[in-house]
């Protein structure tokens, strides 16, 4: 039997950063951070990133980066106070009643090791559990955490799986030690919508069977709003607001949760105007790429894609991970070839150059700049072809276009470890402008940027888009972001366009069956702008 | 997997038949005609005799077109009929395999040397960058790079055999003859393999699972043995692969100099006296030994790291 009933108190926790070579204690990271988390409650924790929502749970398995250290306060699990515990009871408490449930599971995994020599270490450590024993446990964790082949899943190493199926590993690693309470530190936000519903359902049917505490740690508020009984905010290392979940939700007191809730909440009527009657501008006609050797056509990422972008138009492309998304970006802006098929581009006269008229923003910030290089030197390599410029006439470029994202020209002389990701994100954004294309394809874009800083992006593309009648693809998983943006919607599933509609009727009435599991998957929020406590997702 | 391992022989394959070619075009690139060269080996005096050349040219087949005679040659080579020597007139295999074998064990002991050292060594300094004990680790290791052989053996000799008369100076007799080669041998892969391992270990010890691995409450001692020692070392089955072929070819100062048997010798004092059925034995055998470790070690780093190559199983 588990341990039922397991509660984790904290008070007053403080965390500061030793400063450098006196030891003495330095910045304050987090303050007066005050929380409870009960038996078989779904707590959420949220805040824009760095906040401080990661360091909260890392300092409760005391596992903080090296040079923080915890200066005050105290974490108590089920009364034994974690912050003056010694290693030893720590290392029984890790993993075995004190779970944590990371992001970015593949990178969490050791890519040597298979997913039955992760499970079988808590499974030894915590539940004396080896050899067959073990094994026998460890297919039915998961089984359970919805494998349809352990079998298979148990010998797969890490770089095996797919996102989706590595999170349910990690899940399954992180109950394989029966734990009371579980950390979870944005489990589900590199997912898309379907997968993101069901591992938090696989948590949620945990919490009710068995009375597992959840601290979920999140940006996400639309699954707050299905999941979580109690919300907390926390804002530069203070818990700032904390209410029930449909309390905080409908009726916010403080301007940080107000602003972080409008943020979340991409109204769909923000964006009505009739379809858009030009003429098309780029033209997909049965595209499709494979990848391989080409006698086994098995492996296609895209098949027979026929699409056309018009002229000043915002088309979203929505599909699950593994749909062919980022595929059909890159064949479109020219970094992959496309197998079969064509690509036509119909550009307006004034292109200056036909190969820079489509340009691409990238999804991960941090990786799309050469982190030795400056944001300067980044942005004059698109600039170097152009030899009739003038290296002032560079300059003065380049100030506009950071001008036109609204950043600071200091920026300019930083270098990408020294930016924030909505910082870079808008460098991303200038680097294409420069280059003045017609088309600019965004390849989910935002999703690894937190709410706030989304919907700044987001409302910064749209701005562009109007003042220079940019035609835009919005490549994402988001329904919510795809609903703000579009005009008209694409559905791919494995490679092939099984949708298109325009945003209205596309939400209102899906025709294709993925798409209208797509839809349900997406939590509506009321067309009112209110936000619903939905019972129904829920149970 | 196996895909790769195909692959890579095939590969093997290649090289090796690509490099035979080369060494067996030799004689026709050196300067005079080596019928003479043969004759001269064998029979005393200056004068030679025209007629003689004709006939052991036609004997050796040397009118036939030049892909026959290379594969002949080739079949000839691997069924163990190297030829003979110009110099001592004994079959090339009977002097290639003895000083082969010399030279394998230099090279090995200098290998397991360099490992036994660098291996405890790169752990401690990449487990604990910055510290005292790296810095020095470091600093003595990068240190062994600039001293070349010629020097540092003299000098080991100088102290261990000369000063302390605990090891002979030269010669291959007996264990404690090979201490000195095998340690001068040693000195430079000691270097590359113990910042190799420190930069390795730091690597592994810096990646995201590994808090992970802690927070599944394996102790710090355990996720460091498990997690992050042997990460660290997969770069290290390559790089010691490169250094075996290397040495293999490389051991000829240090075989000079403390008078070893071994291949290096062989290849120096055949291409001294001009006897090319000796140097081109050697070097195709050395060749194929080198090319046949890498290949090796291609395969074991391709079972080590498991995402090298290699999709859903």
């Amino acid at each position: 039997m588990s341990p039922v009933g397991t509660r984790l108190v904290l008070e007053g926790l403080e965390v500061r950063q030793a400063s450098a070579g006196t030891g003495a204690p330095g910045k304050r990271l987090l303050s007066g951070v005050s929380l409870s988390v009960e038996p078989g409650e779904f707590l959420a924790l949220v805040g824009s990133s760095g906040s401080g929502k990661t360091l909260t749970a890392m300092s409760c398995l005391r596992l903080l980066p090296p040079g923080l250290h915890i200066t005050g306060g105290s974490i108590t699990l089920d009364g034994q106070d974690l912050a003056q515990a010694p290693e030893h009871q720590l290392n029984s408490i890790r993993g075995g009643r004190l779970g944590m449930l990371f992001q970015q599971p593949k990178r969490m995994f050791n890519p040597n090791r298979t997913i039955e020599q992760h499970l079988k270490e808590p499974l030894r450590l915590h539940a004396g559990l080896r050899g067959a024993k073990a094994r026998t446990k460890a297919l039915e964790l998961l089984e359970e955490v919805g494998f349809a082949d352990p079998g298979k899943g148990i010998r797969a190493y890490p770089h095996q799986l797919s996102g989706g199926m590595a999170q349910r590993a990690m899940t399954a690693v992180a109950l394989a030690g029966q734990p009371g309470m579980l950390l979870a530190d944005e489990p589900t936000s590199a997912l898309d919508k379907v997968l993101e519903r069901q591992i938090l359902q696989l948590l949620d049917r945990e919490r009710r069977e068995r009375g597992l505490g959840i601290l979920y740690i999140t940006h996400n508020i639309a699954s707050v709003a299905a999941y979580a009984d109690r919300v907390l905010v926390m804002n530069s290392g203070s818990i700032v607001e904390a209410a029930p979940a449909g309390e905080l939700l409908t009726r916010p007191k403080t301007d940080y949760t107000r602003q972080l809730l409008a943020a979340a909440r991409l109204a769909p009527e923000s964006r009505r105007r009739p379809p858009s009657r030009e003429r098309d501008i780029l033209v997909l006609d049965r595209v499709g790429k494979h990848f391989g050797p080409r006698r086994k056509l098995g492996h296609a990422a895209l098949h027979d894609v026929s699409l056309a972008l018009r002229r000043g138009e915002i088309l979203g492309v929505l599909g699950q991970s593994g749909s062919g998304k980022s595929t059909l970006a890159k064949a479109i802006v020219g970094l992959e070839t496309a197998s079969t098929g064509s690509i036509a581009r119909q550009l307006d006269a004034a292109a200056p150059r036909e190969a820079t008229a489509v340009q691409l923003v990238f999804q991960e910030p941090h990786s799309a700049f050469d982190p030795r290089m400056t944001l300067r030197t980044s942005l004059q390599a698109p600039l170097r072809p152009h030899r009739e410029l003038s290296p002032e006439e560079r300059d003065a470029r380049i100030a506009a276009a950071m001008q036109e994202v609204e950043l600071d020209p200091s920026l300019l002389d930083k270098r990408p470890g020294q930016c924030s990701g909505g910082q870079l994100q808008r460098a991303t954004i200038a680097r294409a402008l420069l280059l003045e294309p017609q088309v600019l394809i965004c390849d989910e874009a935002t999703s690894a940027l937190d709410a706030l800083t989304q919907r700044t992006i987001l409302n910064l593309l749209l701005r562009l888009q109007r003042e220079r009648n940019l035609s835009l693809i919005v490549i994402s998983h988001d329904m919510d972001v795809v609903r703000y943006m579009c005009d008209r919607v694409a559905v791919l599933l494995e490679g092939q366009v099984v949708e298109v509609a325009e945003t209205k009727d596309f939400f209102a009435a899906p025709q294709h069956e993925h798409s209208r599991a797509l839809v349900s998957a997406s939590i509506p929020c009321r067309a009112d702008g209110q936000w619903t406590v939905l019972e129904a997702v829920k149970t | 997997m196996l895909q790769f391992i195909t692959k890579r022989t095939v590969t093997l394959v290649a090289a090796v038949v690509v490099s035979s070619f080369a060494v067996f075009l030799i004689p026709y690139f050196t300067p005079g005609d080596p019928v003479r060269k043969i004759i001269r080996s064998r029979v005393a005096g200056d004068a030679i005799d025209d007629s003689a050349v004709q006939g052991l040219s036609e004997s050796l087949g040397l009118h036939d077109p030049l892909a026959v005679q290379y594969f002949r040659w080739l079949a000839d080579f691997f069924s163990g009929d190297m030829g003979l020597s110009f110099v001592s007139r004994t079959p090339v295999a009977e002097q290639v395999l003895p000083a082969l074998s010399v030279t394998l064990s230099l090279v090995l002991m200098s290998l397991g040397l360099a490992a036994a050292l660098s291996l405890p060594l790169g752990i401690l300094s990449g487990l604990r960058p910055g510290t005292a004990a790296d810095r020095a680790i470091t600093a003595v290791t990068q240190a062994l790079i600039a001293m070349p052989e010629y020097w540092v053996a003299p000098l080991l000799v100088l102290v261990f055999a000369l000063k302390l008369s605990i090891l002979p100076t030269a010669g291959w007799n007996d264990l404690s003859s090979a201490v000195l080669p095998a340690l001068t041998l040693a000195l430079r892969p000691i270097s590359f393999f113990t910042s190799a391992v420190r930069a390795g270990i730091i690597d592994a010890a810096a990646a995201d699972h590994v808090p992970a691995a802690r927070a599944r409450g394996l102790r710090q001692g355990q996720a460091v043995l498990r997690h992050v020692v042997p990460n660290g070392l997969v770069p290290l089955s390559t790089l010691f692969a490169v250094w075996f072929a290397g040495l293999l070819g490389g051991s000829v100062i240090v075989e000079v100099i403390f008078a070893v048997p071994g291949m290096g010798r062989l290849m120096f004092d055949a291409v001294v006296n001009s006897d090319i059925p000796l140097a081109q034995g050697g070097v195709v055998v050395v060749v194929a030994l080198a090319v046949g470790v890498t290949t090796l070690a291609d395969f074991v780093h391709q079972f080590l790291s498991r995402t090298v190559g290699g999709t859903l199983a």
